[in-house]
Order: structure tokens, then C-alpha cells, then sequence
């Protein structure tokens, strides 16, 4: 293997990896990782195994780029239960979201007619959390400890007060 | 020879750090999908010059393989834009 431009090439895999590694976003993280197949395939080709060239490009490039952006689509969302008449964008929900695209999350509402539903939805874990107004502001309760702790962190309590249901006993009794 | 090839190699670098530096999912796909089309190019001119075409069919194979690979992630990651809304 005397030629000087194999050299360039297999340089440019470490340099690939390395975005990768640097990337903070899933979404972002993934596409790179497709980039990462296609140099991959490229070096393999050029070192002379045309086999596992075949293999990245089928596998690194489509199947498992393919797969994980279906589990990033279907982990990665905040479903927000509200009632159906204060569905309109308040403060609380544009903060809301602001601290979802903080963390790489999707924000998704979801509003249901009575106060009941909402805890039902809660309770069968259609929801993470949701938010019912109470005199002249916002309560908020969530299920998931981490949620929990961001929001206490990024929300102030003239916006919104914050409660944590541990529904883990609840579970238990099924 | 080389020096098409180190030159191919240089601009395989522009797409890389575009992809690298923007923060915009579509522009991170743009140099997905120049980079994959680059490599399986690539790929093609190192069969040619060595005159292996088992290279080659394999460089078909990546250059096809990369464009549907890209154009399944492209609808996921729109489908992901559109609920958003």
C-alpha cells in the first residue's frame, strides 16, 4: 500500500468520530453518525475489503440510522396533559417549551375535557405531567422525579407551583 | 491520479465542517447526503484506477444504499418538524 491518498482517507474516519462524540443533540448525533457509515464504507473500500464495505453501507448507514431515529422520535417527547379550555399558548407553555428544546426534548400537548381524565391519564401514564389552573395561577404535577427537578429548577413559583406524585405504590397494587 | 484523489479528499472536508459548525437538522442532512454521494464517487475512481470492479459494484451498491438510507431519515426527521407544530 504505497499510495499517499489512503492516508487522507482513513485520517478522516477519527475526525468523523469525533463530531460524533462532540455532538449533544440525539437528532443531530444521528445524522452524523449516517456520515460517519458512508466514511467508514469509504475507508473499508479503499483498504481493499469490499465485503465489510457492503456490510457498513447497509447496516451503518441505513438500518441502524433507520432504527434509532424511530426510538429517538418515540423516547424523547414531554407529553403535557391540559384541560381543553385554557389550551391557548400561556406564558407557562412557551416557558415550557423553551426548556424542552434545552434538553432535546419534543413538547407535546395534550388536553382533556375534566380534571378526572386529566388524573386518570396521569395515574395510566399517558402523560408525564400536567397543569390545571388554580385561582390566579398555574398548578403543575408531574410523575417523573427528573421532570420534576428541572421544572423546579427553571420555573419560578409566581408562574406555576409544582408538585411531585410518586405513583410507583399505585403500580405496585395491580 | 493522486491528485484528483487528494483533491476529492479536500472537498469532502467543506460538507464535514458544515455539517459540524450549523445547528440546523436540514443542513446537517444536506452534508449527510453530499458526503455519501462523494464517498460513493470516491470509491468509484479507486476501482477505476486499480481496475477491481468488485470495488466498483460495491460503489453502486453504497451510492444507492446512501440516497435511500438518506431519503428514509429525511421523512422521519419532517414527520418530527411537522408534530412539533
Amino acid at each position: 500500500m504505497t499510495e499517499t491518498y489512503v492516508y487522507f482517507i482513513v485520517a478522516l474516519l477519527p475526525l468523523s468520530a469525533l463530531m460524533l462524540v462532540l455532538q449533544v443533540n440525539p437528532l443531530h448525533a444521528l445524522v452524523i453518525r449516517g456520515l460517519l457509515g458512508a466514511i467508514a464504507a469509504l475507508v473499508d473500500a479503499v483498504l481493499g475489503a469490499a465485503d465489510v464495505a457492503l456490510t457498513e453501507a447497509l447496516v451503518g448507514t441505513m438500518l441502524s440510522v433507520t432504527l434509532y431515529a424511530i426510538a429517538v422520535r418515540s423516547s424523547l417527547v414531554l407529553r403535557f396533559g391540559v384541560l381543553t379550555d385554557n389550551k391557548d399558548d400561556g406564558e407557562l407553555f412557551h416557558l415550557l417549551r423553551n426548556i424542552c428544546r434545552q434538553y432535546h426534548l419534543r413538547f407535546k400537548l395534550i388536553s382533556y375535557p375534566d380534571q378526572e381524565s386529566l388524573e386518570a391519564a396521569l395515574r395510566n401514564k399517558e402523560i408525564q405531567a400536567f397543569a390545571h389552573e388554580q385561582d390566579t395561577n398555574y398548578h403543575t404535577i408531574t410523575r417523573v422525579k427528573r421532570l420534576y427537578e428541572i421544572l423546579e429548577t427553571e420555573l419560578s413559583p409566581s408562574i406555576t407551583s409544582l408538585t411531585y406524585q410518586n405513583l410507583t405504590n399505585s403500580v405496585e397494587k395491580h | 491520479m493522486n491528485g484528483i484523489l487528494i483533491a476529492m479528499i479536500i472537498t469532502l472536508l467543506i460538507p464535514l465542517y458544515t455539517g459540524f459548525y450549523h445547528d440546523e437538522i436540514w443542513e446537517k442532512m444536506l452534508a449527510f447526503a453530499t458526503i455519501s454521494c462523494k464517498t460513493a464517487m470516491m470509491i468509484l475512481v479507486i476501482s477505476v484506477l486499480r481496475d477491481d470492479w468488485m470495488i466498483g459494484v460495491v460503489a453502486i451498491i453504497v451510492l444507492s444504499v446512501g440516497n435511500a438510507g438518506l431519503m428514509l431519515l429525511a421523512h422521519l426527521i419532517k414527520r418530527l418538524d411537522e408534530e412539533k407544530i
